[in-house]
């Protein structure tokens, strides 16, 4: 249950893309297709490990409707990682990333990392935005790039811990101060040095996937 | 490793006794008999009498930072929105009623449960011996002192209370309790300081949680800071104990509960619309000047007193009633009518549901118990950890409902958001559930440890009250945390009103 680090994450993108079902594909490992529409922002959270360390995922599901937008604004403050999502099947999703992505620059840390995920990757035969245009937006603006399946659970494992390795790597590049909690990184509980190998191992035991 | 903030040491070196010490005689007096009662107990409910007293909400909870017991620069944190000068616990003490002061005595169901611990017999030894004088003497005196020194702060809060902000009107307050407090303090300060000691050491002893809240004191941060260190703490100490006692079952621990019902999301994400909300109305504020400044600043101070005016005082509360948590359900419908959270009050009826269920479902079984003479089918900790998960459930739900109503009220702006007076009665009913589900509980205990020891059962009771009174308390920041929110909703409706006419 102790963790290393905890990382603030943020979802966001257009509404019905599936940032809701993302994040419960990858907390529950269930797919939902109905879902209510988010309100403001919900919750999760998940325990994951990179390089040897467990880490805390705190992710903050955004509400994607034009109305809440000036509400959601206030969250992205202090996240350390951010999921940009659009919808492969609905080109409209894909026309407003450089709202979003503007709108997540200008309300958060400039260390922030972006993952631009196109999402439904399983319905190909529905597919409006190429795998390619993806990947040049994404390299023209500095961003991680994937396709998951929320409903197949394809990359959405993956989408989630690259993001964490990336902050990772930022820690430890120096680039990210971590005690500036402004960061979104939060480091964990100290363990007291003369009990650290017994807590620590009990730690890892503790942590098995699944929602914490 | 956690002692080392120890409060003997504290007590020793601050400028002025503990509020616990100036405030002991006016119970133990009032108490009379009452020598052989806990003397943890009282001591917290006449904290919240004193912020009650003082119509200054202020956290009660022992794991809030507590601005009164540091320094001047430690108490003020102007980033924190809801934080309001302390005032001097001391001061407010003697200035009570006398039937509040009364009334905290009897309402501790823990009281006959726990044993005396010679606190009163040192207390009035070293009160007799050193000539101490009486609480009615301490009190003129206070006031006398008050009115000398109050007159400069009172000054200073007034004219612009806004942008003075809670640093001057606090370094102003201590300096009154400072210079009291060493008048006080001549002659008897070595009195004091060992009844402070034994009192420390006594309640230390039988208040599992009062070893946190002292480090906590001390501190100044942010509820959900504080809430979040506080789950870390529980976390380490779980990973140590279950690797020390493989064989005993995990204790609860409220903290970890909390967030894992998203509790301290949900309370960060209200705390970063509360302070964005608090500087947004600062900044209207500045652009405007002249009538439009009065009008909007006499409109936002009715606001204010509808927040600082709200009583929670529970009433007694019939343990019998609402048995499957129906008529919470009804009342909390009621308050909620035309706000649209109806999602989110589903989730706390059902939480409020299924923990009265599962209080009869043990009562049940004890009186089955009772009848077959059987060993324990439901143990005291299982009892108390279905108490703490409980609280800990019912507390996360009901801070979720206030963030999102927040949100709903910044997006509605206009209608279908709601109005301080909702949400004082929201507040009063969830805090009002909150203490009735502790006691449900703690009876619950009672029965299911009839066979326990008294030093095994106490500290379980007394943790069950102490969480729930924590519980009740974040409650509170949090309906307190909403008050920016009707702010600026206020000032964007008029601003849409104006636009329209």
């Amino acid at each position: 249950m102790a963790y290393a680090y905890l990382f603030k994450y943020i979802i966001i993108g257009d509404t019905g893309v599936g940032k809701s079902c993302l994040l419960l594909q990858f907390t529950d490992k269930r797919f939902q297709p109905v879902h209510d529409l988010t309100i403001g922002v919900e919750f999760g959270a998940r325990m994951i490990t990179i390089d040897g360390k467990q880490i805390k995922l705190q992710i903050w599901d955004t509400a994607g409707q034009e109305s809440f937008r000036s509400i959601t604004r206030s969250y992205y403050r202090g996240a350390a990682g951010a999921l940009l999502v659009y919808d492969i099947t609905r080109r409209d999703t894909f026309n407003h990333l450089t709202t979003w992505l503007e709108d997540a620059r200008q309300h958060s840390n400039s260390n922030m990392v972006i993952m631009l995920i196109g999402n439904k990757s399983d319905l190909e035969s529905r597919r409006e935005v190429k795998k390619e245009e993806g990947e040049a937006f994404a390299r023209e603006h500095g961003l991680i790039f994937m396709e998951t399946s929320a409903k197949t659970a394809s990359n959405v494992e993956e989408a989630f811990i690259n993001t964490a390795k990336e902050i990772y790597e930022k820690i430890q590049e120096g680039v990210f101060d971590i005690n500036n909690e402004a960061n979104g990184i939060k480091i964990g509980p100290q363990h007291p040095t003369t009990n650290s190998t017994l807590s620590s191992s009990q730690g890892s035991h503790q942590a098995g996937g699944g929602c914490c | 490793m956690r002692g080392w903030r120890s409060l003997p040491l504290r007590a020793r070196t601050a400028p002025r006794p503990p509020p616990h010490l100036t405030s002991r005689p006016t119970w133990l007096r009032r108490g009379g008999p009452g020598g052989d009662r806990n003397p943890n107990l009282p001591l917290k409910s006449r904290r919240r009498r004193k912020q009650r007293s003082s119509q200054q909400r202020r956290p009660v909870s022992p794991r809030w930072p507590r601005a009164g017991g540091g320094t001047g620069a430690a108490g003020a944190n102007p980033s924190c929105p809801q934080r309001r000068p302390p005032s001097p616990p001391w001061v407010s003490v003697h200035q009570l009623p006398h039937p509040a002061g009364t009334a905290v005595m009897c309402r501790c169901p823990t009281c006959l449960l726990c044993p005396g611990q010679g606190l009163t017999q040192v207390i009035e030894k070293a009160e007799t011996s050193l000539g101490i004088p009486s609480p009615t003497e301490l009190s003129a005196q206070v006031q006398d002192e008050q009115q000398q020194a109050g007159s400069p702060a009172e000054a200073s809060g007034e004219p612009d209370g806004a942008a003075h902000g809670a640093m001057g009107m606090f370094s102003s307050l201590s300096s009154v309790v400072q210079s009291t407090g060493k008048t006080v303090i001549t002659g008897g300060l070595d009195a004091l300081e060992f009844i402070g000691k034994k009192t420390m050491d006594v309640i230390a002893e039988s208040d599992p949680g009062f070893k946190k809240t002292k480090g906590l004191m001390v501190r100044n941060a942010t509820l959900s800071q504080v809430l979040r260190e506080a789950k870390e703490r529980e976390e380490l100490q779980t990973a140590e104990t279950d690797a020390s006692r493989p064989d005993r079952k995990a204790v609860a621990h409220y903290g970890v509960l909390f967030d894992e019902f998203q509790g301290l999301s949900h309370l960060e994400a209200l705390e970063l619309l509360s302070r964005e909300s608090e500087s947004k109305v600062k900044s209207v504020l500045t652009t405007l000047s002249g009538d439009e400044l009065l009008q909007l600043r006499d409109e936002l101070e009715r606001i204010r007193d509808s927040f600082s005016l709200a009583d929670f005082d529970e009433e007694d509360v019939d343990e019998k009633k609402d048995a499957d948590g129906s008529e919470f359900e009804k009342e909390l419908l009621e308050a909620m009518e035309g706000l649209r959270v109806s999602a989110t009050a589903a989730k706390l009826s059902t939480a409020c549901r299924s923990s009265c269920s599962l209080i009869a479902a043990m009562s049940r079984q004890d009186e089955e118990e009772q009848e077959e003479e059987e060993q324990d089918t439901h143990s005291v900790d299982e009892v108390h950890a279905a108490a703490i998960r409980s609280l800990a459930e019912l507390t996360a739900r009901s801070i979720e409902l206030f963030h999102k109503l927040a949100e709903t009220t910044l997006f509605a702006g206009g209608g279908g958001s709601a109005d301080a007076a909702v949400l004082t009665r929201l507040t009063v009913l969830l805090c009002k559930e909150i203490s009735l589900l502790s006691r449900k509980f703690t009876s619950c205990l009672t029965a299911a440890g009839s066979r326990e020891k008294a030093d095994v059962l106490n500290p379980l009771i007394t943790g069950v009250f102490l969480e729930a009174s924590n519980s009740a308390s974040y409650v509170q920041d949090a309906f307190q945390l909403l008050r920016p929110i009707l702010e600026i909703a206020h000032i964007q409706r008029t601003a849409e009103a104006d636009q329209q006419s």
